[in-house]
């Protein structure tokens, strides 16, 4: 079975006008403050491909900020598992590395049914990055600029076509539909990829392996007072937890109106608030910043790899660009490398 | 641990309260009816839910060999113990779990056994205690030292003279002296090197404060007890109890899927909960 395909440029806009009549297209799109940002697309003109990082990442249409789960009252309880099926567009290659493993953090034995009911009707299609950020680092860990799986589909701009690589069954469907569209990717077209990805790769900025630095901690060469100085630079917003496509925590609340009805809720929660951990009795497991600065980076850096074997950093470059206090992933993987 | 609950993760099954039972002015014992194939061990918890409150991870304090329903010893502390406090038999409880991991007390077959527990901690150690008497046969002996701050608030009175009665070496504590109690006074620490079981072989189930647990297990060490030997039951907000909300999450473990239960050996080597 063919999975690799050449489309025209002219035929993009109406090849997703059509993937939109059976699903919510999202794209990224230019806010009203110049941020860019994953949003329902109106207007298939507005979508802008060769954007910096979106802020928040994908990862929102997943693992929601602010997620109903059960709606209660006197009657019972309705679950809200959300299964809109969306196709998601002009995802860079890092997010998708991200949500892979997302998929496996939240799936697994004991499985996330919100998080899966979301991630079963929603199809990633990739674009592969031709204009990373300054800020950008995932060529050093694999996890861009182009994949070889994890996406539904994965578009790369040769400029007047786009070479379009299909990664999954829910893929291959999206475009059998419209096979007229597509044709077949002659030797130029791979020629052409090629040189795209050449030069994207000239591109980075940031030459960062997370292994020196991963290496360095477990052989214990990163002192405590290391970790002092990257604390008392944290202005503990959570900024960077909020914008990692690979932070998970959440909280739960219970929202009450009138009469016991209510929603109970999840929202998005930092390990870098210094209530995160507290227990009755004002016991704080992680008072001292310095612990809940170094666990982020440990998380990252070392449970990762030792849960799943990839880190827990893509390379995506947010925390970069939100850090105010610059103890970002990139800044302190260059300090210790 | 794989979930059972085939509508979702975090979807509480609902529990009616048989009884509930006022241990101190600010303790009470929820028995529940046990919800079918809820098959639990000692050591394990289960959240207990309240639509509207929210939800907390109470140990287990029953014994499933021994009580017919679930037993929950809850103290009001907060939020939503506060809205559990106002329930009444009748009501209804909603609960998720069995989950964690439970005591390995077949490692300690054979050999002398010594609790010690500190105010609520008791609540997961009677779970055990009561299956070791159960099983006193396979075990040495047996001791419990047992700390509270005042005398009202010792939890289970009656059952511990029950428990003396099987056997078991009984030390009650009271933080500070006074005259209307005729047992033991000082912090549990003080009493650990009285007992006549052997410190090394023998192994060691803790549960109480942080500080209290923190402090028995070093003194243990000292007293010669290997670390895989002392095992302790810790606390930890938490707000999922299936090691996806990061909030029990400690150095690379989960408190609620690797733990609640863990050894002084594991604690060292992972840094869990000692701040």
């Amino acid at each position: 079975m063919k999975n690799e395909f050449v489309l025209s440029r002219t035929n993009l806009p109406y090849w997703l006008r059509q993937l939109r009549k059976k699903a919510d297209l999202i794209g990224p799109s230019r806010s009203l403050n110049g941020d860019i940002i994953f949003s329902s697309i109106v207007n298939i003109h507005e979508m802008i491909l060769d954007c910096p990082a979106s802020i928040p990442s994908p990862k929102e249409f997943l693992f929601p900020q602010k997620e109903e789960m059960y709606k209660f009252s006197q009657k019972g309880v309705r679950n809200l598992n959300d299964k809109t099926k969306r196709i998601i567009f002009g995802v860079r290659s890092c997010d998708i590395s991200a949500i892979a493993l997302l998929d496996r953090f939240y799936g697994g034995l004991l499985e996330d049914d919100f998080y899966m009911s979301r991630r079963r009707n929603t199809c990633f299609i990739s674009i592969t990055c031709n204009n990373p950020d300054p800020t950008c680092f995932c060529s050093g860990l694999g996890t861009g600029p182009v994949l070889k799986t994890g996406f539904d589909l994965q578009l790369t701009d040769l400029g007047d076509r786009y070479l379009v690589q299909a990664g999954s069954r829910e893929g291959l469907r999206m475009i059998n539909g419209f096979r007229h569209l597509f044709l077949l990717p002659e030797k130029a077209d791979y020629d052409d990829q090629y040189e795209v990805l050449l030069s994207s790769q000239s591109i980075f900025e940031k030459r960062i392996t997370l292994e020196n630095v991963r290496q360095k901690i477990l052989d214990g060469k990163v002192t405590d007072s290391f970790w002092e100085s990257v604390a008392c630079r944290c202005f503990e917003c959570g900024g960077c937890v909020y914008e990692c496509p690979l932070c998970t925590c959440f909280n739960v609340i219970d929202w009450k109106e009138k009469d016991n009805k209510g929603t109970r809720l999840r929202l998005w929660d930092t390990c870098m608030f210094k209530g995160f951990t507290k227990m009755a009795g004002n016991v704080l497991p992680a008072g001292k910043k310095i612990m809940r600065t170094r666990r982020w980076y440990f998380h990252k850096l070392i449970h990762y790899p030792e849960q799943f074997g990839r880190f827990g950093c893509v390379g995506c470059g947010r925390c970069t660009i939100t850090c105010p206090g610059r103890i970002d992933m990139a800044t302190i993987a260059n300090k210790l490398d | 641990m794989k979930n059972k609950n085939k509508k979702g993760l975090y979807l509480p099954v609902d529990a009616k309260i048989n009884d509930v039972v006022d241990l101190t002015p600010d303790v009470k014992l929820y028995k529940l009816r046990k919800p079918r194939s809820f098959v639990y061990s000692p050591g394990q918890f289960v959240m207990a839910s309240l639509w509207g409150a929210g939800e907390v991870p109470i140990s287990i304090t029953s014994t499933s060999e021994i009580h017919q329903d679930i037993e929950l010893c809850i103290r009001k502390a907060g939020f939503v113990t506060s809205a559990l406090h106002r329930l009444k038999p009748g009501d209804s409880i909603g609960i998720r779990g069995p989950l964690g991991n439970r005591f390995p007390f077949e490692d300690a077959y054979g050999q002398d056994v010594l609790f010690i527990a500190g105010g609520i901690g008791i609540a997961p150690l009677r779970s055990l205690i009561n299956l070791v008497i159960e099983k006193r046969k396979n075990f040495g002996k047996i001791a419990l030292i047992y700390g509270s701050k005042t005398p009202t608030e010792v939890l289970f009175m009656p059952e511990t003279q029950n428990w003396k009665e099987n056997g078991i070496d009984l030390t009650l504590t009271i933080d500070v002296e006074c005259k209307e109690w005729a047992c033991s006074f000082g912090l549990v620490t003080e009493h650990i090197n009285r007992q006549s079981i052997s410190f090394e072989s023998g192994y060691a189930f803790i549960c109480g404060p942080h500080v209290m647990i923190n402090a028995a297990m070093h003194d243990l060490s000292l007293l010669g007890m290997p670390a895989e030997h002392i095992i302790t039951t810790i606390e930890a907000h938490m707000k999922c109890g299936v090691g996806k909300c990061g909030h029990c999450y400690s150095d690379g473990r989960y408190v609620c899927t690797d733990g609640p239960v863990f050894s002084y050996a594991e604690i060292r080597e992972f840094g869990i909960a000692s701040p």
